[in-house]
């Protein structure tokens, strides 16, 4: 196969090295394909040409996008009237910028009939009405399709749109809670004034009913979602949470009432900043699952829909669904495999990033399987169908991750461990105190049961609400300070009682890029020499290999020099002729033979490092060896953990001697190589049975069940979608030692969170008793709420100051 | 003195509701299903 010296597409702007298609007019542009071509030719017809300068080059290349296997009776079903007009939700694979978005919307809406369209950024699912008497659903695909994107139909999955139901549901009574608060606690601020200052009886007595106006929804309406969750954990008799809640918010309205109607003191405030409070942390744990859920539909976008199947010496486009094990297929250069298949006839390089977290090609050839969903990358091949595709690497991943998902034990929470013994506590405690006053005081009954009443209200302060999440929001913004995103509150505590960290290879521990660790030359050639040779010939090379020895050799200062007479054979090595006339070949042992020079087969191959050889005018020269990297501060990660008696190994999809090398260099005492993306999960599974706590860090595809599966999980960025998805810690930037930060605040937090609460309690021991003695006046409950809450609040500031070591 | 404060409150409790239908009415349009994309929307110059 004869390759091109590398160009660049115009269009997607992706480096091909094939015959590139010239752009019209004369004005130097390329195309990688006809799709390319096209899509450019409709937007400079367009007069959209700014895209090319907002973009940042990361269009998705045509070949990717399937041609629309679609047809107007498939899409009419997924058409909803909306008087003259159908909406038409579209799912549209590729988007990667904010200029994809822009680009489709605009083209979209200049199509006649299209009224108006709307695209989300990060879901990907566009959101037409159009006039059905004007364009068909066909002609937008087509729309999309020549833009080089690949849209499907889309129709909101049932849960899908539940989620988004409750989240609006969710939403609203936020929103009235957090507005009749705010209005709630001015009419509070004057009555405590007026508590001190004194204030007119009928002044007094109007701000308690507008209070009592203004809490009433909070309480039944916000507060709705408690009072059912309280009413279920009743029935199952397993107090948690939201009993405590409603308790509180319950009880403060009831004494509140009951003192208004006899002229008291009111507690209004307190109900409704309780369940305030507590809405802000539902609202936020809602829009993290619903990032998970759509993980699981970005694995499925990047399953073809469509194959190519070859029957009775023709080729028809079936749907996936239809290929049966031994049917012919036809995969295209640029498409995605659509089943797990075997290479029957061709030759190519295969982008198995998806499966093995390999970001590197790999050449494939007759007899060698490809897994679904990895991108045939440079030529087509006639290949063989294994599996059905819901037998298939992707869909088992996808249903691995749903599975681990589902399977994952709920962890009871902090606060939901500590209101399961202090609720059945303060209920025993308040029907003692209503049956002391009744027997022994011989009060009546209102009395007795207001007295019970006031022990449950001091008992839920508002310091208890607020413990968890001011260190949790603290703790947060602290840690995005430090590069490290964490998914939520429930993250930080899984975080700080982790015992085990497992570890994924590639592309973690690793950069999943090779660079040269070690160069020698050979025959008497002068280091200089073969390292201004190797930088010409390999300066025209894309693979990652050639790219490590020429970014080495400038980092020696050799700049590349022309070139004559490149040519390259995948998989073994390139040759090229420099500005001396010099013959200079690069490559494997094995392409040095095909040459004709029999370097000594020791040179070959170096233990884990792969060697690269340089011949210069058919005599041995030099020799590179390359190995994949370690990341930065991938040893301090490490031994980080290990100092807060953490154990840490290493599961990867990699060759076991590559595996142990790198434990052996990041100082990881447990290695194991050659594992399937099952093994991961099952491993993993294994540790949480014999009761540790695992901490996973992975980025790949491949690793995404185990992610799942982990009691806490962490991806970096840059990493798979799916494996960001699923991932409660995400790390920022390239050090890969901020893990351990991560755990050593996610301590810090939890030493904060139970002083918060060791103090909400001190001010139950205080307030307890004082409410059963029947004592409780506005004076106190003002002043201590304040301070406790303030105290709470400013001992969680103190998370602020962690630094790295902290 | 007592009217006049009497007022205010109502009147900033009609305030406080107008808000709120602002509020109920973008929740229903759907204006926070999607927050990615209105940060993007500033650098369109059309």
């Amino acid at each position: 196969m004869t390759l091109f010296a590398e160009q660049t597409c115009s269009h997607c702007g992706i480096s091909f090295r094939w015959k590139g298609i010239s752009g019209d007019g004369d004005n130097g542009t390329v195309f990688c394909c006809r799709g390319c071509q096209g899509a450019h030719r409709m937007i400079c017809a367009a007069g959209l040409e700014d895209f090319y300068l907002r973009s940042g080059r990361a269009v998705p290349t045509v070949a990717e996008a399937l041609p629309a296997p679609f047809n107007d009776t498939d899409l009419a079903r997924y058409l909803t009237p909306e008087g003259d007009l159908c909406r038409f939700d579209i799912l549209i694979g590729g988007i990667t910028c904010p200029a994809c978005v822009w680009l489709l919307e605009r083209m979209l809406v200049r199509v006649p009939g299209v009224e108006h369209v709307s695209i989300s950024y990060s879901g990907g699912i566009a959101s037409l009405r159009f006039d059905p008497a004007l364009v068909t659903p066909l002609e937008l695909f087509s729309v999309v399709t020549r833009l080089g994107y690949s849209p499907r139909p889309y129709s909101a999955g049932r849960s899908e749109q539940e989620a988004q139901r409750e989240r609006n549901d969710l939403l609203l009574r936020f929103g009235t809670a957090l507005f009749l608060t705010m209005q709630l606690m001015a009419y509070s601020y004057a009555l405590y004034a007026g508590y001190f200052q004194g204030m007119g009886e009928e002044m007094k007595q109007f701000l308690q009913y507008v209070s009592l106006l203004v809490t009433t929804p909070v309480v039944f309406y916000s507060g709705w979602p408690f009072m059912a969750g309280a009413w279920r954990s009743l029935k199952t008799a397993s107090p948690g949470m939201d009993l405590l809640i409603a308790m509180g918010a319950l009880s403060a309205w009831l004494y509140s009432a009951w003192a208004l109607l006899h002229g008291q003191e009111t507690y209004f405030e307190s109900a409704a900043t309780i369940v305030t409070f507590v809405l802000i942390g539902r609202l936020l744990e809602l829009s993290v699952r619903r990032r998970a859920m759509s993980g699981i539909s970005s694995l499925y976008t990047s399953s073809p829909q469509r194959a190519t199947l070859l029957r009775d010496g023709g080729s028809c486009t079936v749907d996936v669904d239809e290929v049966r094990p031994g049917d012919l297929l036809l995969v295209r250069q640029g498409e995605r495999f659509p089943v797990d298949c075997l290479i029957l006839e061709g030759e190519t390089e295969v982008d198995q990033s998806l499966a093995t977290g390999e970001s590197q090609p790999v050449l494939l050839t007759g007899g060698d399987e490809v897994r679904s969903g990895c991108v045939n990358v440079a030529a087509p091949v006639t290949v063989q169908a294994l599996r059905p595709v819901g037998q298939s690497y992707l869909m088992r991943v996808a249903s691995l991750v749903q599975m681990a998902q589902a399977g994952k034990p709920g962890l009871q929470q902090l606060a939901d461990r500590v209101s399961a013994w202090f609720v059945p506590a303060v209920i025993l405690l308040a029907l003692l105190v209503c049956a002391g006053r009744l027997l022994y005081f011989g009060d009546s009954a209102a009395v007795a049961v207001m007295s019970a009443l006031s022990v449950v209200l001091i008992a839920c302060p508002c310091a208890m609400g607020l413990a968890v999440p001011a260190a949790v929001l603290a703790a947060c913004s602290r840690s995005a300070g430090l590069g490290i995103i964490l998914r939520g509150g429930d993250v930080i505590e899984r975080l700080a009682t982790t015992d085990y960290a497992l570890f994924d290879k590639t592309g973690t521990v690793t950069r999943g890029l090779p660079g040269v660790i070690r160069f020698e030359t050979y025959s008497g050639f002068a280091g200089s020499v073969v390292l201004q040779a190797a930088a010409t010939v390999e300066e025209q090379a894309a693979h990652p290999l050639a790219r490590a020895i020429a970014r080495h050799a400038a980092e020696h200062g050799y700049q590349p020099e022309a070139c004559r007479d490149f040519h390259a054979v995948p998989g073994r090595g390139i040759s090229g002729v420099l500005p001396g006339g010099e013959r200079v070949l690069c490559g494997s042992g094995v392409f040095l033979q095909e040459q004709g020079i029999s370097p000594a087969s020791e040179l070959h191959s170096a233990g884990s490092a792969t060697a690269v050889l340089v011949a210069i005018d058919g005599q041995q020269a030099g020799r590179f060896l390359l190995i994949d990297q370690l990341r930065t501060g991938a040893g301090d990660a490490v031994s980080g953990l290990a100092a807060a008696g953490i154990t840490s190994a290493i599961i990867s999809g990699d060759h076991q001697f590559a595996v142990d090398r790198i434990a052996e260099e990041v100082g990881v005492s447990s290695a194991l190589g050659g594992m399937t993306p099952d093994q991961k999960l099952e491993y993993v599974t294994e540790l949480l049975q014999q009761g540790q706590r695992v901490l996973m860090v992975g980025d790949g595809v491949n690793d995404a069940p185990a992610l799942a599966a982990a009691t806490v999980s962490c991806s970096l960025s840059g990493s798979s979608d799916i494996a960001l998805e699923n991932a409660d810690v995400i790390i920022t930037g390239d050090d890969l030692s901020r893990i351990a930060t991560a755990y050593h605040l996610s301590r810090a937090t939890m030493r904060i969170i139970r002083q918060n609460l060791g103090w909400a309690f001190v001010y139950n021991v205080v307030g307890i008793p004082l409410a059963m003695a029947g004592h409780l006046t506005p004076v106190y409950a003002a002043v201590a709420m304040t301070a406790s809450s303030l105290l709470v609040s400013l001992n969680s500031l103190r998370l602020m100051r962690f630094n790295r070591h902290g | 003195m007592d009217e006049s404060l009497i007022i205010l409150i109502v009147l900033s409790l009609c305030l406080g509701t107008g808000c709120w239908l602002v509020f109920i009415w973008a929740v229903k349009k759907g204006e926070f299903e999607d927050v990615e994309k209105p940060k993007h929307r500033m650098m369109d110059d059309d």
